[in-house]
């Protein structure tokens, strides 16, 4: 049995003024337990838009989306997410950011603090914990987002573009960090990227999705050895990478035809 | 077309419930008819202040011989003459200020130091300097208004993007025509915002000077009126000027759309 | 082991503090320099005595009126005044703001009112607010509470209406209740942009204190100044102005240390690489 089920989903976008817009269409995707799935498409595809859906932000309108047998309804700690411009509560220190789940779930305060402690450390943070987010780089600023989301332990981990703010360099380190982290408290990932070699180098699968409005197109198995030092230029990935740019570009063509007609 | 219609009707009708409520508390004598004359009557002094003698035998002079026509054009008189000097004479202040530092140096501090002074305090003042009549009331608009206007001015002029400035003037722009051609326009959004206030501020600044010491105009009217015991005319005329106010920053803010149209 | 980037510190505070004393010296420098050529144009003969008072005798009457006069009891009243009816404008002001961003019947019943009220000169209703509540001090404070509300009802609304949805969203992840959400996220988000509203507002509540103590008499900085006026003190007059003006300095000061203060987390953000 799947931990997420998608099934059917279809939504419509309705823009403050003109008409409403089909974003996804019939979009029916299985996450299993512990997975890291990445979601992958051309601008427009409704990627975050269907991770905005199962994390309970947007309703469903059509279809119907299960995380273990019950229907989604509305956000919960169970669906954590991780924004790309990593909506840090720029009041509070990181400190409090990280607490702030926490708090929410009641925990005594000496557990709070703990925890607390303990995810800024697990994201390279230490020291950092009373700075407010304004004196933070884009790095340290993801890194304190991703410590936020992990420390109220949410079984699922809902990631939208959370480095697609970054420099190329963070990218690269802070990929290898998540990896890393994932690797040691693995919970089920559902990561929304335009990055195909980002999607390949993170992912076990990868969900290719069509042009708007978006569906499905293909889900591709990754299997590579994440742990090599050059996977990045390892023959296997590299076709890898081929194999699904292949299919995003065939898809990012015909967004850019439906865009200039 | 009928659903813009509907639109205004449905946004615009608190105030049609506001109105209805009024006439109803002041008729069912919730609240003395003397505090709170009915709409109605309202309404009925309104007409009766705007002409004099019937339109049939006067013409229009029936209209503009009216108490509050007479009035009213005195009062508008001086908000815009004090208004016009604050614009022309506060907006180039502020240009100058911004592009040359001399200027800056001299005037920067005492647009700084009268800009917490509370204008209202300035009425006094003007009194000493120009007695009771039009000009000290006109001084006063004046110098409350040029506060706003300048400092918009100011902003406005300071942000005009270095880049604009020296294409200009690699296209052979000297300093004066680049003032005209780059860093007036640049300048624009933030001074009309800044006249915007100014004008807001002139109605205000008329009204109070008014109501403190005046021989014509609105502010004198309201306060004759209350002193007559005539509620439901005093009533009239804060209403007529309290919507003067109101349309005529609605006029403005579509005028500097108009002024601004390439910003969109 | 991740490495840590460093980010870019804020100067450091010696050099801030000598940048502020720079800057401070430079604005009372222009203030002195102010004050010596109203001096100087006062002596000069070009205008009389009663149009411009020597600053030398102004100060002279402010320093017998605070030693042997009402000056303290006067000042006192009016900001007393001022910041009551602030205050007033400040708590219904972002109550009714939030109500009008969150409940749409509030919002359709309020948004004419607010839209039409704004630009009008409120002034103009204080011999209505006089009929209805006498002419002691509720009315004063009415008409204060009456003008300085606008700049806070639309503050707030921009303000709350523009708090980032991921802000939002976020905080319901975390599993923040409504009631949460809005004290624990949305205010404090909102907090710049309101803060603002209110930097309007107190200078706002002066001048119409300030305006109805002339208009109506009583206790107060502005009706010495009318009375001053009315018997052609002009020094008594320039006194009430520069009294006026410290206060207000004095004011819109505080309140934007006490806006560094609240915001500093805002204050500070200047972009790192």
């Amino acid at each position: 049995m799947a931990q997420i089920v998608v099934d059917g989903v279809r939504h419509l976008y309705r823009p403050p003024r003109g008409k409403p817009v089909l974003a996804l269409e019939d979009v029916t995707l299985e996450v299993r337990e512990r997975e890291f799935l990445a979601l992958l498409g051309p601008s427009g595809c409704g990627k975050s838009t269907l991770l905005y859906l199962i994390g309970g932000f947007l309703p469903v309108e059509g279809g119907s989306i299960a995380v273990d047998g019950k229907p989604v309804t509305a956000p919960g700690p169970d669906r954590g997410i991780v924004f790309q411009h990593f909506a840090l509560f720029p009041w509070k220190t990181v400190r409090g950011n990280v607490l702030y789940g926490l708090e929410r779930q009641g925990l005594p305060s000496a557990e709070r603090q703990r925890r607390a402690q303990q995810f800024i450390d697990l994201v390279g943070l230490t020291g950092f914990e009373d700075s407010f987010p304004s004196h933070l780089s884009g790095g340290m600023k993801q890194r304190a987002a991703i410590a936020r989301t992990l420390a109220f332990d949410p079984k699922i981990l809902l990631m939208d573009e959370p480095f697609g703010a970054l420099d190329a360099q963070t990218r690269h380190l802070m990929q290898s960090e998540l990896l890393g982290i994932w690797q040691r408290t693995p919970k089920t990932v559902i990561f929304v990227t335009h990055d195909v070699q980002e999607a390949v180098y993170l992912a076990d699968r990868v969900a290719v999705m069509s042009a708007r409005p978006g569906r499905i197109k293909t889900i591709v198995d990754i299997r590579l050895d994440k742990a090599d030092p050059n996977v990045f230029k390892a023959k296997a990935f590299v076709e890898k990478v081929d194999e699904i740019w292949g299919l995003v570009k065939e898809e990012a063509i015909k967004a850019q035809g439906a865009r200039a007609s | 077309m009928t659903a813009s219609v509907l639109n205004f009707v449905v946004r615009y009708s608190p105030l049609l419930i506001l109105a209805l409520g009024w006439e109803l508390v002041s008729r069912l004598g919730l609240v003395s008819s003397d505090a709170l004359p009915p709409l109605t009557a309202v309404g009925a002094a309104w007409i009766d202040m705007m002409h004099d003698g019937d339109f049939l035998s006067n013409g229009f002079a029936a209209f503009y011989h009216s108490d509050l026509v007479v009035n009213g054009a005195a009062s508008l008189w001086r908000a815009g003459a004090g208004l016009s000097l604050a614009i022309v004479i506060g907006g180039a202040l502020g240009i100058l200020m911004a592009r040359w530092r001399a200027v800056n140096i001299v005037f920067g501090p005492i647009v700084e130091i009268f800009y917490p002074v509370p204008k209202s305090a300035l009425i006094p003042v003007t009194i000493i300097w120009l007695g009771l009549g039009d000009g000290s009331k006109i001084l006063l608009i004046f110098l409350g208004c040029m506060i706003p206007v300048t400092i918009g001015a100011f902003n406005g002029a300071r942000a005009a993007e270095q880049t604009l400035v020296w294409s200009a003037r690699s296209m052979g722009a000297d300093r004066v025509r680049t003032l005209w051609d780059v860093v007036v326009p640049s300048a624009l959004p933030e001074l009309l915002n800044g006249i915007r206030t100014a004008l807001a501020l002139a109605f205000i600044l008329l009204v109070s000077s008014e109501l403190i010491t005046s021989q014509n105009g609105f502010g004198y009217l309201i306060g004759s009126l209350g002193d007559n015991g005539s509620y439901d005319a005093m009533y009239a005329v804060v209403l007529t000027v309290a919507l003067l106010g109101f349309a005529a920053d609605r006029l403005y803010q579509m005028l500097m759309r108009r002024m601004l149209i390439w910003r969109q | 082991m991740a490495t840590v980037e460093l980010t870019t510190s804020a100067p450091p505070s010696a050099a801030r503090a000598l940048h502020g004393a720079l800057r401070f010296g430079v604005r009372i420098a222009s203030v002195v320099a102010l004050l010596v050529a109203w001096e100087l144009l006062a002596r000069s003969g070009l205008l009389t005595p009663y149009q411009l008072p020597a600053l030398s005798t102004v100060l002279a009457r402010i320093w017998h009126d605070a030693v042997a006069g009402d000056l303290v009891l006067n000042t006192w009243v009016t900001i007393i005044r001022a910041m009551a009816g602030f205050a007033i404008a400040a708590v219904g002001g972002v109550a009714l703001g939030v109500a009008i961003s969150r409940l749409p019947l509030a919002r359709w019943f309020f948004d004419p009112i607010v839209s039409i009220g704004f630009p009008m000169p409120k002034i103009a209703f204080l011999p209505v607010i006089i009929l209805w509540l006498g002419v002691y001090n509720v009315s004063k404070l009415t008409m204060i509470v009456f003008d300085a509300i606008f700049p806070v009802i639309a503050a707030t609304v921009i303000a709350i209406q523009g708090v980032e949805r991921e802000l939002i969203w976020s905080a319901r992840n975390m599993g923040a209740s409504e009631r949460e959400l809005l004290w624990q996220v949305m205010l404090p988000a909102a907090l710049p942009q309101v803060m603002t509203g209110l930097q309007v507002a107190l200078p706002l509540a002066l001048i119409v204190a300030v305006f109805t103590e002339m208009k109506m008499g009583g206790y107060g900085l502005g009706a010495a100044m009318m009375t001053a006026s009315r018997f052609a003190n002009s020094v008594g007059v320039f006194a009430g102005i520069v009294e006026i003006a410290v206060v207000g300095y004095v004011l819109v000061k505080a309140m934007s240390v006490v806006r560094r203060r609240l915001l500093i987390w805002h204050q500070e953000a200047a972009e790192p690489a």
